[in-house]
């Protein structure tokens, strides 16, 4: 298990309290999962994504990831529309481990309102919540 | 459970040290997976070998003229007939496997006993029932002339499963061809008490006593080793060390769980528990006669089981894919029909196995496929209202999911646990 100061934080992206990750890229978003939450899944066996063109409301479920130890819902952090999955995890889905923030990418959305990005957490404010969490 | 509750076995700081993900089970903090991953640890005990921290199961030991007698009256196996395919007795340097029911033939706890001496057996229980099975030991022991200690405490244990484990156990044991000489599944030699005449039978390089068992719970070839726990972790460094060689790789519950589960082994309070210890894969734990018509003992639970009227079975399962649902009673079990016949009591994924037209192959069957490399297969136990037969599909449910799984007697195939130590060691380095 990985010490909170062992974990891989990025400061250019942002982050939710249920440990995902966003990058805004030229005003699609690009989510994943951070080291944080792969480190305590373990293993990620299998990852069930939505299809291209669905969309969500924020908050929604859009996906599962199984782990050794559990199957778990991935919340999607802001509205919008999915506009490409990162089909590599249905063959390799161990790229959620080794690469959370690289290769192991989930889903890029069109947001609803891209501002909405800039409220989330930075990555100091969520060590800070980890670490008030221990 | 508060903190100071939480127990810890005496490899505790290396675990942490060693980046294992800790969690709780059966009252002690035990590694889950370390960095490698539980995927590759369950592998590693298939391909070459892993090594396991099972401290925390509980040992009892029970001594003196009556323990047969007492052990006889409580323990589900037929002492007197339990070994080898003729079923000859239990006698001192071989162990055998069974449960301690209640009177309504429910299961207290599975254990393996080992005869150590004549009128010496050691029990082995899972963890945290050292008290409450030697408590209903006790209570059932009338007689001035027997002793019953809950050891828990003062031994450690740590199991090396896998194809390569013996040849790494030879480089850390003295004259290991006398020591595997005869050593059959489920016979153990050595002792770890420096009192006992056994314990110069085995010992490490270094001179501690071992008490080295060819059993385990992963369904591989292997062994349990039985130390002090002052001198656990000297063991465990120098197995580690001898196996670099062999990619011996250090494993967490995670993977013993679901290398128990493709074997076709129960995990107490989950798959056997508060319910008739009756119709289950493991019947070969029962007194049965040949024609399974009578127990050829009496024990505690015995006539509850005789004529339990319970329409309840217990079966193995294999999935179709790796997916598997959450255990427990709101993931229900339905058959074809949609109808509600059951619940999930294990779903774990068995890594190392996959299905090519139909049969289930693992990465060590011989006749596996060219080009062989499966993703894994749920598998488990249901509990039904309903028997069923092998082949049968039904529906497991878990709110979130549903998933169609097959019946199966048997789940990962090609087990290597009985295999003869000579086979394991073909040129011994």
């Amino acid at each position: 298990m990985k010490e909170i100061d062992e974990l891989f934080l990025p400061g250019d992206l942002r982050y939710t309290e249920t440990h995902e990750w966003l990058r805004n890229d030229n005003g699609n978003v690009t989510i994943g999962i951070n080291d944080y939450a792969q480190d305590q899944l373990g293993d990620i066996v299998f990852v069930e994504l939505p299809e291209v063109g669905n969309t969500f409301e924020k908050g929604e479920e859009f996906g599962t990831l199984e782990s050794v130890k559990a199957v778990s819902e991935i919340y999607l952090p802001v509205s919008g529309e999915i506009v490409a999955v990162n089909d590599a995890l249905e063959e390799t889905p161990e790229l959620v481990n080794m690469e959370p923030y690289n290769n192991g990418w989930l889903v890029e959305v069109k947001p609803d309102e891209p501002d909405e990005i800039d409220t989330l957490m930075t990555s100091g404010e969520y060590l800070e919540m980890l670490e008030g969490e221990e | 459970m508060n903190k100071k509750e939480i127990k810890k076995t005496p490899l505790h700081t290396w675990h942490m040290e060693n980046g294992a993900n800790m969690a709780l089970f059966g009252g002690y903090e035990m590694p889950l997976w370390y960095s490698s991953g539980a995927k590759r640890e369950h592998l590693a005990v298939l391909s070459t070998a892993g090594m396991f921290d099972t401290s925390h199961m509980a040992v009892i030991m029970v001594e003196g003229p009556a323990a047969r007698h007492l052990l006889q009256a409580c323990f589900t196996k037929n002492l007197d007939a339990c070994t080898g395919r003729n079923k000859t007795p239990l006698v001192a340097g071989r162990c055998t496997y069974g449960a301690f029911l209640d009177d309504l033939g429910h299961v207290r706890d599975d254990a393996i006993i080992s005869q150590v001496a004549s009128e010496h057996y050691m029990i082995v229980v899972n963890a945290g029932m050292g008290g409450s099975i030697s408590r209903h030991l006790k209570d059932q022991a009338d007689w001035p002339d027997i002793e019953i200690r809950d050891c828990t405490d003062g031994v450690g244990k740590m199991d090396i499963q896998g194809p390569m484990s013996a040849r790494i156990l030879a480089r850390i044991i003295r004259d290991p061809e006398t020591v595997f000489d005869r050593m059959v599944y489920f016979s153990f030699k050595g002792f770890f008490d420096d009192t006992s005449p056994l314990s110069d039978t085995v010992r490490l390089l270094d001179g501690t006593p071992v008490m080295l068992s060819r059993t385990g719970y992963t369904g591989e070839f292997g062994f349990e080793i039985f130390t002090h726990p002052d001198t656990i972790e000297r063991a465990w460094k120098m197995a580690l060390e001898a196996g670099r060689d062999f990619d011996l790789t250090v494993c967490g519950l995670a993977a013993r769980d679901s290398l128990r589960t493709g074997a076709v082994l129960p995990l107490s309070h989950q798959d056997i528990g508060s319910w008739p210890f009756l119709n289950n894969p493991w019947s070969f734990a029962l007194p049965f006669n040949e024609d399974k018509t009578d127990f050829t003992k009496r024990f505690i639970g015995d006539e509850a089981l005789k004529h339990s009227t319970t329409p309840e079975y217990t079966y193995s399962f294999a999935g179709f894919d790796l997916r598997k649902v959450s255990h427990g009673d709101s993931t229900i079990v339905t058959d074809p029909d949609g109808t509600q016949i059951g619940v999930v009591l294990t779903c774990v994924t068995d890594m190392a196995i996959g299905r090519t037209e139909g049969k289930i192959y693992s990465v060590s069957s011989p006749d596996r496929p060219e080009g062989f490399n499966p993703k894994g297969l749920a598998c488990g136990f249901v509990k039904v209202t309903k028997e069923l037969s092998v082949g049968d599909t039904v529906e497991l449910k878990d709110g979130k999911r549903t998933i169609k799984v097959a019946i199966t007697d048997d789940i990962r195939p090609h087990r290597t646990a009985n295999r003869a130590i000579g086979d394991m060691m073909p040129d011994a380095d």
